[in-house]
């Protein structure tokens, strides 16, 4: 039998619900209370396990709309996957390089990266928000962004 | 008293406070606009500023900052979907359609108006009856807030698009979320997998700009090409008369409902938004339009966060007690420029307390005056080319969820979030619910749980105070009446669709 | 030309995760004076705005306005775990360049297994100021004394409901457990309901509880007008200053020996040298007693509590070893 849509992400709902609830009933327990931190999550894993049971069997509503929605062409998935490796890079190296090299460098990058050609626009943006938005944090707020290897 | 009110106009029409006031709102719309920093951060960063100043004074300009920063939020939630605090979420519902459709200046002109006559209807009720509401302020103790998010859950329903049934799944989930972290009543941590940045549970703002501004830019990704609709009016602010009317129930109503909600502490900004919305959509007779860019469903919200700004002011002025986050920086405030607000502080230094009151008279005003004429620049972000826009969402994301949390640990759950709120959409499972159970879900388990341990265990609690029982009558019928119309309305053969 | 970009860029990840920046150590001068390298970063492990954050604040104004110090003072947040986040960070660096202040919660977070580190995981410098708690009723309350609250506690504790701002074994709550613990009371039967979202005074008010654990001055101002009975503070002795304030009955002159100081301090890193600790410690000795300071005091409602580093250290001790022992006997310490 093939699954529907529907049908499999049941399925894996179930499964969160079933981790969620085995943790929720590993949860120390502590006396002085009436009602431990236990009640609330052990409620929450049973409602999902239920929900997620009614879905399964639910008339299946997947419309044609939604299913052009997941349709996305094998170029397209790249550029998410693209921009997103662009994203946790960033946020790795962000403490280190600091925020004003790392936010002009995401923008310039990932801006030429979802195809924009006018280098121009794109440095000079890049370069005033990330000075701009520094400036404004680090002085004006007093907030303090990673400083990084520049001295200032 | 009204020598108390005329002492106040004296206080607030000096050219002194008018200069100030001016530079509050101002500030506050500004820090507000930046996503991630709401009126919490922008009290707190002007604290200092104020040292040296004139109390009464500074107390006028941080009010202005206060409901600037709460004005200034909508801006990113409608423009790019991106709210940066909870209060302005439901902003977003209809907002963003707005925009998307090509009437991103309209829909700030809304949300300036609807923000102006909700903050301008509630300082009025504010100086009538702020010595009266502070006995109304206290009346709610753990169950009756239980009964109220009992009841701000039943919007769950009304915030599915289609499916019931994804809609509880999703409400579900935003609940389990909120589980994770030090659970308040007993200490226990709870899901944190041993790790420390998690012992405080999952920010709202990386919720929030995850499942909406994250997952929203995987969309702008994938349809860069396509160009608005439109744009070229984008920046027009007119509304014609069937605008006006449209606007007018909603923030008459919502001007009164979002200052009652805020004047409870606790309960504030966010849920009288989402009261709005709800409540709007129920009475509406195109229910359906909700959600697609419906001048109704931008008012309300944003009427009454507005009105719940000034709400929150009452048992902040009158009883000294911070109903929220907010309102105890705000105390803070206070405190630090040798002002003592509570009980005493209307007879014992009845200048600053009308001073502030009708400042906001003021604030409101200059509110208007000043961001309509700066809506035409601010829709410009939307003619930014997409990629270079997509690039400055995510980064204003990044550094929102950073500026508040100083840690990359964030950042990530960040991206993760952005990643659930992507498969949400592709699967249709609303994100509003997600939102609204996270938000409510954690107060609401913390008001059962404080019930019970006053009551020794005892479930009565919720059945003695005739406040819970109507509060529990009103969840019933909004549970059962759309159900009962549903019914009626496929038996008549519009079948709607619904999920089970 | 992507796929070139992102091997490129992946290689200078694996480079740059390698290095971090760097620590420093300072240096001694001809004096035998430590002296820093660069500015001194005064961490607040919460976020902006609460106690910790507004002392880290006040403390690196007044050292940079009255020049203190040669090198500048600036505050970062580092909000996360009620500050096991930020003790983390700073064990980890170790750099005689970061300090951070804290308060009793130190000793609660550790001892309740939330963080790894304590205070005796770092380098107490100097204590800087003092807050008290502070017990009350509802003014029509049938309870005048906080004898005759523990006296019903004794008899009957599941009729007294406790309120606080703080998680059950945090400071609200434990500061009531042990004056109830002096009392007598059965420690194990109190019911204390946590209340983080401003409720705790609203639910005392309407009734719905009987008693607020709570700090001095928010109680005072609900006693000055009239809705509130403040029935006992945590402090030694009467509190000076204040007309009101010095009428409020401190525990011990009620016959409960207990105390509970809200102390807030500042602390090094794990390892420093005797130099290094000194140059610290004359810096706060001297913004406590300057003028600058004192009116900050005021204006907050701070009590001057200065401590060098030994007898700070000394009094740490003591408080973590009585918070141990009632954490004990609620169970929130297993062995």
């Amino acid at each position: 039998m093939k699954l529907t849509v529907n049908k499999g992400l049941s399925l894996v709902l179930l499964v969160i619900a079933a981790s969620y609830l085995f943790m929720a009933y590993n949860l120390p327990e502590y006396a002085f209370v009436p009602v431990d931190a236990d009640l609330i999550p052990k409620l929450l894993g049973f409602a999902l396990v239920i929900l997620s049971i009614c879905f399964f069997f639910s008339k299946d509503i997947d419309t044609e709309e939604q299913k052009k929605k997941r349709v996305i062409k094998k170029k397209e998935a790249g550029m998410l996957l693209g921009v997103m490796v662009l994203i946790l890079l960033y946020i790795t190296v962000l403490e280190v390089v600091g925020f004003v090299i790392m936010t002009a460098a995401f923008i310039i990058v990932c801006t030429r990266f979802l195809g924009y050609q006018n280098w121009i626009a794109t440095i000079s943006t890049a370069v005033i928000f990330s000075v701009g938005a520094y400036a404004l944090f680090n002085y004006g707020l007093a907030i303090r962004l990673p400083a990084g290897i520049l001295p200032f | 008293m009204f020598e108390g009110i005329a002492q106040g106009f004296q206080v607030a029409f000096s050219w002194e406070a008018i200069l100030f006031i001016f530079i509050g709102v101002f500030v506050g719309t500004i820090i507000g606009m930046i996503p991630g920093l709401g009126p919490i951060s922008a009290i707190a960063i002007m604290i200092p500023v104020t040292y040296s100043m004139d109390p009464t004074i500074a107390l006028v300009m941080m009010a202005g900052v206060y409901y600037g920063s709460m004005y200034g939020g909508s801006t990113s939630s409608i423009l790019l979907n991106a709210p940066g605090v909870a209060g302005t979420v439901a902003a977003s519902f209809d907002g963003y359609p707005m925009a998307q459709q090509g009437k991103a200046g309209k829909a700030l002109a809304i949300s300036a108006i609807a923000s102006f006559v909700g903050g301008t209807v509630s300082v009025i009720l504010l100086m009538l009856f702020a010595p009266v509401l502070a006995s109304v302020a206290i009346i709610f103790g753990p169950p009756e807030y239980f009964a109220l998010m009992l009841l701000g859950l039943t919007a769950i329903a009304s915030l599915s698009e289609g499916s019931t049934i994804k809609a509880l799944i999703s409400a579900v989930l935003g609940f389990m979320i909120v589980t994770i972290g030090i659970d308040a009543q007993t200490g226990t941590s709870r899901f944190t997998f041993g790790s420390v940045n998690l012992l405080d549970g999952v920010d709202f703002l990386v919720i929030a700009l995850g499942v909406c501004a994250i997952a929203e830019v995987c969309f702008l990704i994938l349809n860069r090409k396509q160009k608005l609709s439109g744009l070229h009016n984008i920046g027009s602010l007119k509304l014609t008369k069937e605008d006006f009317k449209e606007m007018k129930g909603p923030m008459t109503r919502q001007s009164f409902i979002g200052f009652i909600l805020g004047v409870l502490p606790g309960a504030g900004a966010t849920i009288s938004s989402f009261v709005a919305y709800i409540s709007e959509k129920k009475m509406a007779k195109n229910p359906e339009e909700f959600g697609k860019g419906s001048i109704k469903g931008l008012t309300a919200p944003e009427t009454a966060n507005n009105a719940a700004t000034s709400g929150a002011f009452v048992p902040l002025l009158s009883l000294g007690i911070p109903g929220s986050g907010t309102t105890a920086v705000m105390l803070g405030a206070f405190l630090v420029l040798g002002v003592q607000p509570g009980p005493l502080l209307m007879t014992e230094n009845p200048t600053v307390f009308w001073g502030i009151i009708v400042s906001m008279y003021l604030g409101n005003v200059f509110l208007l005056i000043l961001n309509l004429p700066l809506i035409p620049y601010f829709v410009k972000i939307l003619k930014v080319p997409r990629p270079l826009l997509i690039s400055l969402v995510i980064i204003s994301s990044l550094i929102g969820v950073y500026a508040v949390s100083f840690s990359t640990f964030d950042l990530y759950l960040l991206v993760v979030f952005g990643i659930i709120g992507y498969l949400m959409r592709i699967f249709a499972f609303p994100a509003a619910p997600f939102i609204l159970a996270f938000i409510l879900g954690g107060m609401m388990e913390n008001a059962l749980r404080q019930s019970l341990t006053i009551s020794g265990g005892s479930w009565d609690i919720f059945f003695t105070s005739p406040l819970t029982l109507s509060l529990f009558a009103l969840t019933i019928i909004a549970i059962v009446v759309p159900a009962w119309r549903d019914r009626v309305k496929r038996r008549k053969g519009k079948d709607t669709p619904l999920g089970l | 030309m992507s796929r070139k970009l992102f091997v490129l860029m992946i290689i200078g990840l694996l480079l740059l995760t390698g290095c971090t920046m760097p620590v420093q150590t300072g240096s001694i001068n001809a004096a035998g004076e430590w002296e820093p390298d660069r500015s001194i970063e005064v961490i607040a492990p919460s976020a902006a705005g609460g106690g910790w954050d507004t002392t880290a604040r006040m403390l690196a104004r007044t050292i940079d306005e009255e020049n203190l110090s040669d090198q500048g003072f600036g505050v970062v947040n580092k909000p996360g775990g009620g500050g096991a986040v930020g003790w983390a960070y700073i064990h980890k660096r170790n750099d005689p360049h970061n300090l951070f202040i804290s308060s009793p919660p130190i000793h609660f977070v550790k001892q309740n297994g939330q963080s790894p580190y304590g205070y005796d995981d770092f380098t107490p410098i100097a204590n800087l100021i003092a807050d008290y708690g502070a017990f009350a009723v509802r003014d029509d309350a049938r309870w005048d004394t906080l004898g005759e609250l523990f006296e019903e506690m004794k008899e009957s504790p599941e009729n007294i409901t406790v309120v606080g701002n703080s998680s059950p074994g945090s400071m609200d709550h434990m500061q009531f457990i042990m004056f109830a613990d002096a009392a007598g009371v059965d420690i194990t039967k109190i019911r204390y309901v946590s209340d983080q979202e401003g409720g705790a005074m609203t639910g005392v008010l309407n009734g719905s509880i009987d008693v607020i654990s709570t700090g001095v001055l928010d109680a005072a101002e609900q006693a000055r007008a009239g809705k509130m009975k403040v029935l006992g503070i945590t402090a030694p002795e009467r509190l000076k200053g204040d007309e009101f304030l010095e009428t409020l009955p401190t525990g011990r002159e009620q016959g409960i020996d207990a105390e509970f100081i809200v102390w807030r301090g500042i602390f090094g890193p794990p390892d420093m040298t005797e130099e290094q600790l000194t140059y610290y410690e004359d810096i706060i000795k001297e913004t406590s007693e300057s003028e600058a300071f004192a009116d900050i005091r005021n204006r907050y409602g701070w009590d001057e509590r200065f401590m060098d580093s030994e007898e700070f250290k000394d009094f740490l001790d003591e408080q973590s070893v009585e918070i141990e022992a009632l954490l004990k006997e609620l169970g929130f310490i297993t062995e």
